[in-house]
């Protein structure tokens, strides 16, 4: 595989999907998990652009990193408005503090 | 191309949905507040109505034409088949009757506007994923769908068990929903294309499916499992279906998880075509999810967690009639599959309305804010014969018990597996029949205690159930009976689902 820059990219992608799943397995702050969550997606969102040039489809990769960035924005503002309401009736982001509900 | 009326089944909830979070907002006086409820909840029911209208219209014309509906708008194409119309029969048949249900369940709480603004949405996003025919598309629909239930689980926003379970679902989901972002990302880069037809005409003419295109579909497995809870990724469900308020429950396991299933199997299909080797996969899901589901619900105390796990179970059989379809290209077994899809909805939903029923009436009318245990219902007939004896024929019916409906899906599903006189098939049917009676196991100590045990303390002190929650209570009901005794009545609605499902395979 030579080093041109289409590798390169999909080398950053495949790294920050790695920093993702890793953050996500070791977090156990909400407001952590949200923004690690975010890199996972921003990853992807490189990667939907990253496709779009391989296959000749740029424009078509681009709208679809764009809406993606839209959606997800509103994953993330639905996550922190969870986060705030746990901060509110339970005094802590801790996630493995919260955990009430097994089996 | 005459235009034509789908569209306006997803056009008219999603647009009354702000309408009705509008209403919600006026007036703020106790007395204004009152006729509010009743105001918000007619104009949910009254979207619904004229949503029922458009379903009967556009299925007149599918019929007329006998081909699927088209409809675009600029580049984005939405087509209505068999597969879709089938969602959208069972997304409106639960919604309808859990805005009813609901209306004593959430008056009074805080953001019940909101709850049916949701819920309207949820019903139009759910029907427009049926019939997304671009795989970017699908996502939307997908994502907006969960963004939707994460709100409607985590309602009960000053519960830390309520916010919990939603956070936990969000981060699942959120996480899956990535992981098939990911798989659109390899598709495009492999295929230039996420039109499903382009994608599926390109990948037969191949020989042998590109990898890049294999890793796509593991990805949609790995990220819509999540969605429909296969086993290893269901771990959000029982959480978020026993912490929702009961509606919701109700529409999350009897709709939501099939609506997810509908994604995945239109995202698959796209994918190697039909290929022996996704029916053995689905078979193998099928199995994992019918014991694990059956073994963990075995084990609970509390009654809607108990109906959670069965959920586990129940997408089990569905997804082993789907495999038996795609293994052997046999129709009847996707047929069973999509009649169980919909009297799951019906048993399940009605299983979740009746304990939501008894939960309202026996705590939370009290203003106890507690899971509903088992051992709560003792008796429980002798004051609540109707919602006694409507959770019964539920359970029972879950359990596979004859006549009621949901033997006639499972007996067609195992008639299917019999027919490719398959041993691994038969072994595999052989097993779903125990996991059935296995099932019981759980099921049966719930009709037990609520019949042939002495009035508990709590119910004794619990309070009336409204008439607005028996209503849909006696409907569901009466329709698992009625379609266990005339199984054939559902047949207009299954055979074009199983058509589309054959025709996405490309067989």
């Amino acid at each position: 595989m030579t080093l041109n820059s289409l590798n390169v990219v999909l080398f950053g992608v495949i790294l920050l999907l790695a920093v993702g799943f890793y953050g996500l397995l070791i977090t156990r702050n909400l407001i952590k998990i949200v923004l690690v969550l975010q890199v996972l997606v921003k990853a992807v969102v490189i990667a939907l652009v990253l496709a779009g040039k391989q296959s000749g489809n740029l424009g078509l990769g681009q709208s679809i990193a764009a809406t993606v960035i839209v959606a997800d924005t509103v994953v993330a503002v639905v996550a922190l408005a969870l986060a705030v309401q746990v901060r509110r009736h339970t005094g802590t982001l801790d996630l493995s503090k919260i955990s009430t509900l097994r089996g | 191309m005459n235009p034509t009326l789908f569209p306006w089944m997803i056009a008219v909830p999603l647009g009354v949905s702000p309408l009705v979070y509008l209403a919600g907002r006026l007036g703020s006086h106790k007395m204004e507040l009152n006729g509010r409820s009743i105001f918000v909840r007619g104009l949910a029911l009254l979207a619904l109505l004229v949503t029922w209208a458009l379903f009967v219209l556009s299925w007149m014309e599918f019929t007329a034409r006998n081909e699927k509906l088209l409809f675009n708008l600029e580049s984005i194409w939405l087509n209505a088949d068999g597969l879709s119309f089938l969602l959208a029969a069972m997304v409106l048949g639960l919604g309808t009757f859990v805005v009813l249900f609901s209306g004593p369940y959430i008056a009074g709480e805080v953001g019940e506007e909101k709850y049916y603004a949701m819920l309207l949405a949820i019903v139009g996003i759910m029907i427009g994923l049926g019939c997304a025919n671009d795989l970017f598309n699908l996502w939307m629909w997908f994502e907006a769908m969960a963004v939707s239930s994460y709100l409607l689980v985590a309602f009960y926003r000053e519960r830390s068990a309520s916010l919990e379970a939603g956070m936990k679902y969000l981060v699942q989901s959120a996480t899956g929903s990535v992981l098939v972002l990911l798989g659109i990302a390899l598709v495009l880069g492999n295929a230039g294309t996420l039109d499903m037809d382009k994608i599926r005409a390109m990948v037969s003419s191949e020989s042998a499916a590109p990898f890049g295109l294999l890793l796509a579909g593991a990805l949609f497995v790995i990220g819509f499992g999540v969605k429909v809870a296969f086993v290893p990724l269901h771990t959000w469900l029982p959480d978020a279906h026993s912490q929702a308020p009961s509606g919701i429950s109700a529409m999350l396991s009897g709709v939501v998880i099939e609506a997810g299933l509908v994604a995945m199997l239109r995202a698959l299909s796209t994918l190697g075509g039909f290929s022996i080797s996704w029916g053995t996969l689905l078979l193998a899901f099928g199995a994992l999810n019918m014991f694990f589901g059956n073994l963990m619900a075995l084990r609970q105390t509390q009654v809607k967690r108990m109906l959670a796990y069965s959920s586990l179970s129940h997408i089990g059989y569905i997804l082993i009639g789907l495999g038996i379809a795609l293994f052997n290209g046999n129709p009847a077994g996707a047929q069973g599959a999509a009649f169980h899809l919909f009297n799951h909805m019906v048993m399940k939903g009605l299983a979740f309305l009746a304990a939501g029923a008894f939960l309202f009436a026996l705590l939370d009318k009290s203003g106890i804010h507690r899971p509903l245990e088992v051992k709560d219902l003792a008796g429980g007939a002798r004051k609540y014969p109707l919602a006694a004896l409507a959770l019964s024929i539920a359970l029972l019916a879950l359990g596979g018990l004859p006549p009621l409906a949901g033997f006639m899906s499972k007996w067609q599903i195992f008639v299917a597996g019999f027919q490719g006189s398959n041993a691994w098939l038969m072994g595999l049917v052989i097993f779903a029949a125990l996991n059935s009676v296995l099932s019981l196991a759980y099921y049966a100590p719930l009709v037990n205690m609520l019949y042939r045990r002495n009035m508990g303390e709590v119910v004794e002190r619990g309070a009336p159930i409204p008439l607005a929650m028996n209503i849909p209570l006696v409907v569901f009901a009466l329709a698992i009976v009625v379609i266990g005794l005339w199984p054939s009545l559902m047949n207009w609605l299954t055979e074009p689902a199983a058509q589309a499902f054959l025709v996405m395979f490309g067989k």
